[in-house]
C-alpha cells in the first residue's frame, strides 16, 4: 500500500517542504519574539544595529510569512494537487528547483535585511535580486501546480484548488507590479512609483499579501484538511463557489482602506472601505463551509486533536475577518490607526488563523507522508492549548494597548489642548508590551513542542520501517 | 441534514476526491444569503454617502459632502474655540504679563505640557526633572538666570557652553589634580591655582559663585552639570573643557536656539512653563 502510494505520487519534496515549514515557524515567531521583548525592554537592542528592532522585524515577517507560510503553502500544495488530482507531479525536478530556490531567497534574507538592505516596503522589503528571484521560484511553483491541475485524473477539479491558483495568480502580478524599482547597485534600487501612488501600489500588495497569500492559499488549505480529517464531506458546494468569486473579485480593492486620512484622495479610500465591509460575509462563507463540514460529527473534536486546530482556526478567522473591515471604516480607522490594535489585528489572523490551520493540516500530512501516528499525541493537545493561550493573550494585550494609545493621543482637556504627551502614551503602553511578549512566548513554545513531535515522529516511522524490512527478510 | 451523514449518497455532488472527499449539495445558509446581499447593498450605500466611484475628471462627490480634510478642519475648529478666548490674549501680552495673569497662566501650563513633552523633555526629562549631562530645570541653580526673560532668551537664542580645556593654559596633569580636588571639595579658591595659573575665577567669579550672564556655574553648592561631581568627573571637565573645539574629548554643552522651530507665542508658554517647575526668579 505505502508503495504503491509512493509511486503514485512525488511526496519526497513535500517532506522536505513539510520538515522546513515547522522548522521556519519556531525560527520565525522565535524572532517575534525577541523583537516583542526588544519594544518592552530596549536593553535587549545591545546597541548593536544587526539586531535593533527596524532590521528584525523586516526578517521577523519575513521568516513568519514566507519562510513558515510560503513552505506550508508548497507543502499542502503539491500535496493536495496531486491527492485531489490522483496523479504526480507535472515535475518532480521542477518541484525540486522551487524547493531549492525558496530555502536560498529564505537565506538571502537572513543575511541581506540585518544588513540593512531593504526596499522599505513592507512585507516587500527584500531587494531587486531577491525579487526578481522570487518571481521566477514563484512562477515555478505556479507552472507546476497548474500543469498537475492540467494532467489530473479527476473530472472536476477540487475546491481548494481553484483557491490555490487564484493565490498563484494573484500573487504573480501583485508581487511583480509591487516590486517594480530602477536598481542603482546590486544592493539599493528606487520604487518606480512615487508619492501617494507608490503608497497606493505598497498598501494594494500589502493587503493582498493577507488577502490571497495568506487567506486565499490558506482556505485552499481548509478546503483539503478540514473535510479529509472529520471525514464528511464539506458543507456546501454552492457556499463554496459563491464565497470564492466574492473574496476573488472583492478583496483586491481593500488595500486602499491602509490609507485612509492620508494624501491618498478619499473617493479611494472609500471604496476600500465599503468592499472591505462587504467581505465580511463572504470570509464568513468559508469560515461556515468549514465548520458546517462537521455538523453531526462534533464529537470528534473530543479526542481529535489534529482536528481541534482546524476548528479553532476557522473561530479566529471568523473573528478577524469581522475585525479587520470594521477597523477600515473612516471612523473606526481614525481611532484605530497606528496603533497596537493593527498589530493585534494582524496577530490574531497570523497565530489565530494562518499558523493553527497550517499546523493542523501539517500533523495531518506529517501521519500521512510517514505513514505511521503522531509520537505524541498528548503533545499535539499541549501544541493546540500553547497555541491557543498564546494568540488569546497576544491578541487581548494588543487591543487593549491599541485602543489605550488611540484614545490618549486624540484626548484633549477642557482647554482644548492635548492630554497626554506621545512618551506617556508610550510608557502606559509598556505591561501590555510585556504582556504580548510572553504572550508570544507562549505560542512559541506550542511551535518548539511542534517540532520535536515531528522529529521524534519521523524517528519512529524510521524505525517501524526498519523492523519491517527486517521482518520481511526473516520470513 | 440528515442525507449528508452518508459522504457517497445523495445529497453530494456525486464527485469524490482522494478517496472520499465529496461536497453536500446543502444550500447556503438563508442568514448568509441575505448578508450576501445585505453587502452589496451596503457598498452601495456607503459608497452613496461617501465620496467614492470615480469618472472623468473627478469622482462622485457622496450625498454628504463629507471629505476628510472637511472633518480635520470642523475638529480643529471646535478646539480652536475652546482654546481662542486665552490663545487670542497670548501674543500681545509677555511672558512676565502671562505669567502675572493667573488665568491665562492656567492656560498655558495645560497647553504646554505637551509642547514641552514633545521637544524639551529628551534632554531635560519630564518635569524637567534633568538626565545625565542636561541641566534640572525644576530648581533653582540657573546657569543663564532664572527669570522669566532669561528663560525666554535661553530658549529662542539657545545657548552655547565654552570652557577651555586645562583652563586654557597648559595646565600640568599634577595641576588639574589639585584643581579638580578643590572644586569636588566645593570650596575651589581653597587652591590657588583658582585665582591664578589656572584663571578660572575670570568666567566663576573670584568666590567660586559663578558668572550667570556667562553661564559659568556656581561652584560651591553640589549641583553638578557634568557627572556626579566626584574627583574624576571634575577632573575630566577641567583637562578637556567644555565646547573647545581644540578637544575632541570635550564636554558637550549645547541648548538649540528654537526660534526657528517653534513660533513666538509657544516659546513664550514654554518660558512660563519652565518658570512655574520651582526655581523661576
Amino acid at each position: 500500500m505505502e508503495a504503491q502510494v509512493e509511486q503514485k505520487y512525488d511526496f519526497e519534496v513535500v517532506r522536505w517542504f513539510t520538515i522546513m515549514s515547522v522548522v521556519y515557524l519556531v525560527v520565525g515567531t522565535l524572532l517575534g519574539v525577541y523583537i516583542a521583548s526588544e519594544l518592552a525592554w530596549p536593553f535587549l537592542n545591545f546597541d548593536t544595529a544587526e539586531l535593533s528592532f527596524g532590521r528584525l522585524r523586516p526578517l521577523h515577517t519575513n521568516a513568519v510569512v514566507f519562510a513558515f507560510g510560503g513552505c506550508a503553502l508548497m507543502a499542502t500544495g503539491f500535496y493536495t494537487v496531486q491527492r485531489t488530482g490522483g496523479t504526480s507531479l507535472f515535475s518532480n525536478a521542477l518541484a525540486w528547483f522551487t524547493f531549492w530556490g525558496w530555502n536560498l531567497i529564505i537565506l538571502l534574507a537572513v543575511i541581506t535585511l540585518p544588513l540593512g538592505m531593504t526596499q522599505a516596503k513592507e512585507y516587500a522589503e527584500l531587494e531587486w535580486p531577491v525579487d526578481i528571484l522570487i518571481a521566477v521560484v514563484w512562477l515555478a511553483f505556479g507552472l507546476n501546480f497548474f500543469m498537475t491541475v492540467a494532467k489530473r485524473k479527476t473530472s472536476h477539479i477540487y475546491v481548494s484548488n481553484w483557491f490555490f491558483m487564484g493565490m498563484i495568480v494573484m500573487i504573480t502580478y501583485l508581487h511583480v507590479v509591487n516590486s517594480l524599482a530602477i536598481p542603482v547597485s546590486l544592493t539599493q534600487s528606487y520604487s518606480v512609483f512615487s508619492g501617494v501612488q507608490d503608497a497606493m501600489i505598497q498598501w494594494w500588495w500589502g493587503h493582498n499579501a493577507v488577502g490571497f497569500y495568506l487567506t486565499a492559499g490558506f482556505l485552499g488549505i481548509m478546503y483539503y484538511f478540514v473535510p479529509k480529517q472529520a471525514g464528511r464531506p464539506i458543507f456546501s458546494y454552492r457556499l463554496s463557489v459563491i464565497h470564492f468569486w466574492a473574496l476573488m473579485f472583492g478583496y483586491v480593492w481593500l488595500g486602499a482602506h491602509h490609507l485612509q486620512y492620508t494624501a491618498l484622495p478619499d473617493w479611494t479610500g472609500s471604496l476600500g472601505a465599503a468592499v472591505s465591509l462587504a467581505m465580511i460575509i463572504p470570509s464568513w462563507g468559508g469560515a461556515i463551509n468549514g465548520m458546517m463540514t462537521l455538523s453531526g460529527a462534533w464529537d470528534k473534536l473530543r479526542n481529535d486533536y489534529i482536528l481541534r486546530f482546524l476548528i479553532m482556526s476557522l473561530a479566529f478567522y471568523a473573528m478577524s475577518t469581522f475585525e479587520g473591515p470594521v477597523m477600515s471604516a473612516k471612523t473606526v480607522n481614525a481611532l484605530s490607526h497606528y496603533t497596537d490594535w493593527t498589530v493585534g489585528h494582524v496577530h490574531s489572523g497570523a497565530l489565530g488563523w494562518v499558523a493553527m490551520v497550517a499546523a493542523g493540516a501539517l500533523y495531518h500530512m506529517i501521519e500521512k507522508l510517514w505513514n505511521t501516528r503522531m509520537y505524541s499525541p498528548a503533545l499535539v493537545n499541549l501544541h493546540f492549548w500553547l497555541a491557543t493561550i498564546g494568540a488569546v493573550v497576544y491578541i487581548t494585550a494588543m487591543w487593549v494597548s491599541g485602543i489605550m494609545q488611540g484614545l490618549m493621543w486624540r484626548d484633549y482637556d477642557e482647554f482644548g489642548t492635548l492630554t497626554y504627551t506621545f512618551a506617556e502614551s508610550v510608557a502606559a503602553m509598556h505591561p501590555y508590551y510585556a504582556m504580548r511578549a510572553v504572550g508570544g512566548m507562549i505560542f512559541w513554545s506550542g511551535g518548539a513542542v511542534m517540532l520535536y513531535n515531528m522529529v521524534m515522529t519521523i524517528r519512529q516511522a524510521m524505525a517501524e520501517r526498519v523492523t519491517a524490512a527486517n521482518a520481511a527478510a526473516t520470513a | 441534514m440528515s442525507d449528508q451523514k452518508n459522504p457517497y449518497g445523495p445529497g453530494t455532488t456525486g464527485h469524490v476526491w482522494d478517496e472520499n472527499l465529496a461536497e453536500a449539495t446543502n444550500p447556503p445558509p438563508k442568514w448568509w444569503m441575505i448578508g450576501l446581499h445585505a453587502s452589496w447593498i451596503l457598498v452601495l450605500l456607503y459608497t452613496l454617502v461617501y465620496p467614492s466611484w470615480p469618472w472623468f475628471g473627478g469622482a462622485f462627490k457622496g450625498v454628504m459632502g463629507w471629505t476628510s480634510i472637511g472633518e480635520y478642519k470642523q475638529d480643529l475648529a471646535a478646539i480652536n474655540e475652546v482654546r481662542g478666548k486665552y490663545e487670542n490674549q497670548l501674543p500681545g501680552k509677555s511672558a512676565a504679563a502671562i505669567l502675572a495673569d493667573s488665568e491665562l497662566n492656567e492656560y498655558v501650563q495645560r497647553s504646554a505640557k505637551v509642547l514641552f513633552g514633545e521637544n524639551c523633555a529628551a534632554c531635560h526629562g519630564s518635569g524637567g526633572a534633568g538626565n545625565p549631562g542636561f541641566p534640572v530645570l525644576a530648581d533653582d541653580e540657573w546657569l543663564y538666570g532664572g527669570e522669566i526673560d532669561k528663560i525666554t532668551q535661553s530658549i529662542t537664542a539657545g545657548r552655547q557652553g565654552m570652557m577651555p580645556a586645562r583652563g586654557g593654559a597648559s595646565l600640568t596633569e599634577a595641576e588639574v589634580d589639585e584643581l579638580a580636588r578643590a572644586v569636588a571639595a566645593t570650596d575651589p579658591t581653597s587652591s590657588p591655582l583658582f585665582t591664578g595659573k589656572g584663571t578660572c575665577f575670570a568666567c566663576h567669579g573670584q568666590d567660586g559663585k559663578g558668572t550667570p550672564a556667562m553661564g559659568a556655574p556656581d561652584l560651591t553648592d553640589r549641583i553638578w552639570r557634568f557627572g556626579n561631581g566626584s574627583f574624576e568627573e571634575v577632573k575630566y571637565t577641567i583637562l578637556h573643557g567644555v565646547n573647545d573645539s581644540n578637544d575632541a574629548n570635550s564636554r558637550n554643552a549645547e541648548m538649540p536656539s528654537w526660534q526657528q522651530r517653534l513660533s513666538e507665542t509657544e516659546i513664550k508658554k514654554l518660558a512660563v512653563y519652565v518658570h512655574q517647575f520651582g526655581g523661576g526668579r
